[in-house]
């Protein structure tokens, strides 16, 4: 699999602070990468420094092979950008906008044209085109920064905090919007909230105080896990039962709570599987006590490197 | 359209669709007709002399206040980073700033035509020094709006961009008074520094080549700095 990016030891220094140090990693074609950090734990500074708004103060990055540093121009014509807090014209409409981010991307006549349709319709901007950018509701005004960057179809979307400021309703959208934009781009999101990345990306970096911990291939098939503490029969039929469930994927062995009862955690396809197992449990003839959602393993992992790292 | 093309049409679009261009062209103008009116009833003499020496003290203050918000107002709402990370150069979006502030300015002194047109009309005015004192005056905003752009592009605040460029207008504009208390050599130099120093003969009707080059070196550095401002990141 070619590598889209290419981050080799990566450092950037605020006068004496350092921002990022020595981070390298790469992304290869098709995949969705999750930098996953505390807030000011250098997330933004290394998407800053890939599309060379920043320069590394040492280290190199290419993007689609070009060098961020020397080959700036080329690099940034393989990119879509989205930077936080969606900074727009106000005084724009949204069409003219689009025109003119299409056009410093190299776009002209009916290619602009189209490739203005084509984001609108992608981001059901129809309704509000011709509205002036200030105008506009935070979720819009999201839609319309993603759009932009999708305008010359870039080889690598970069979405800084892309969920930030929305709500719960635009947040799912937004989510949804990347699952599906993940099927024609190399995609690089970043996140301070742990689900957000878990949902999203099919890799995950952990990033702490501008040091990379960890990078870890993640299993979007679902990673909701629930701890169920069940009475009433033998610890291998309990099992039994809880595998036999639809939608279950792994049962832990039990672990003796006393009086008979017995803890297990189970990992599930989505959250609306434990209700399914509470009916089968009970079902069955067996006591549920207590049923609750337990940390998943990026949660785990998350904790104990960044635990680490501070200690 | 190529990209310095659109940038130059945004920017240019941007001045002219805010308020601020008309009403420094209003004041501008207000202050001009004043001068040149007065001016002429008092001394009834076809000559624009002292109109030009009004214009360019005129200039000093509108320039901070077209200058300010050029890369300062950008840098505060983010645009910037949404600027430099699409596939432009740095000297575009400079040139694109500078000549689209230059327009204001063209479109200023273009609407002062009137004045030497009347005293066609009304007298036989000696055109020489009208041709330089334009000249002159489009070469100071020139390298006015060159430096008032590069310290826009190292703050984030429009009012210290604003503040800083007056301050350094002025300074430069005194230069010449405050060059001529220094001992020999040193007044020579730092009166050579003065815009006053070289933008008298053009007012008056004089043509030196070391003048047109003090602006053009000024107009150089000024948009260098912004480059290198840009690209200091």
């Amino acid at each position: 699999m070619p590598s889209v990016i290419v981050a080799d030891q990566l450092t950037k220094h605020y006068g004496n602070r350092v921002a990022v140090d020595s981070v390298s990693f790469e992304v290869g074609k098709g995949e969705v990468l999750g930098l996953l950090g505390p807030n000011g734990s250098g997330k933004s500074t290394i998407l800053r420094m890939l599309t060379g708004y920043l320069h590394p103060t040492s280290g190199r990055a290419r993007i689609a092979g070009f060098d961020v540093t020397e080959q700036g121009l080329e690099a940034r014509r393989r990119i879509g950008y989205v930077p936080e807090d969606v900074p727009l014209y106000p005084g724009m409409r949204v069409d003219e906008f689009l025109e003119f981010m299409g056009r410093l991307k190299g776009l002209d006549g009916r290619a602009l044209g189209d490739a203005v349709a084509r984001v609108c319709d992608q981001l059901s901007l129809e309704r509000v085109r011709n509205l002036g950018i200030g105008k506009l509701s935070r979720g819009y005004r999201q839609r319309v920064a993603i759009a932009q960057a999708l305008l010359n179809s870039p080889d690598l979307l970069i979405l800084d905090e892309p969920t930030n400021g929305l709500d719960p309703r635009q947040i799912i959208e937004v989510r949804e919007l990347i699952r599906a934009l993940a099927s024609l781009h190399t995609i690089l999101v970043t996140s301070h909230i742990l689900s957000e990345i878990e949902r999203v990306a099919t890799r995950v970096a952990i990033l702490l105080d501008g040091q990379l911990l960890t990078i870890q291939a993640l299993d979007n098939g679902g990673r909701e896990r629930i701890l169920a503490r069940i009475r009433g029969g033998s610890a291998d039929r309990i099992a039994a039962t809880l595998v036999a469930v639809a939608g279950v994927r792994n049962v832990s062995s039990a672990k003796d709570a006393g009086e008979a009862s017995y803890d297990f955690t189970v990992e599930i396809d989505d959250p609306s599987v434990a209700e399914r197992v509470a009916a089968d449990i009970v079902g069955a003839g067996f006591g549920l006590l207590s049923m609750a959602r337990t940390r998943t393993d990026l949660e785990d992992l998350f904790l104990e490197l960044t635990g680490k790292a501070r200690q | 359209m190529n990209n310095f093309t659109t940038l130059l049409a945004k920017e240019t679009k941007a001045l002219f669709t805010s308020p601020i261009a008309y009403v420094l062209i209003a004041v501008f103008l207000l202050l001009m007709g004043y001068t040149f009116t007065a001016y002429l009833f008092i001394s009834r003499t076809a000559t624009l002399v002292q109109s030009v020496f009004q214009a360019s003290m005129i200039l000093l203050l509108i320039v901070p206040v077209i200058t300010m918000r050029l890369f300062a107002e950008e840098r505060r709402n983010g645009t910037l980073e949404l600027l430099l990370t699409s596939p432009v150069r740095e000297i575009e979006v400079v040139l694109a700033k500078y000549l689209a502030s230059m327009a204001v300015i063209a479109v200023m002194l273009a609407l002062t035509l009137a004045y030497p047109i009347t005293l066609q009309i009304f007298g036989s005015p000696d055109w020489g020094p009208v041709y330089s004192g334009y000249l002159g005056l489009i070469l100071l905003a020139g390298a006015l709006v060159a430096i008032g752009l590069a310290i826009s592009a190292l703050t984030a605040n429009q009012i210290v961009a604003a503040t800083v460029s007056l301050g350094i207008f002025l300074l430069m504009w005194m230069l010449d008074s405050l060059g001529s208390l220094l001992p020999d050599p040193y007044d020579i130099f730092v009166v050579n520094l003065s815009l006053t120093a070289h933008f008298t003969p053009f007012a008056t009707g004089a043509l030196y080549l070391s003048d047109l080059g003090f602006f053009a070196i000024l107009i150089m550095l000024g948009l260098l700095f912004s480059v290198r401002a840009l690209a200091r990141r």
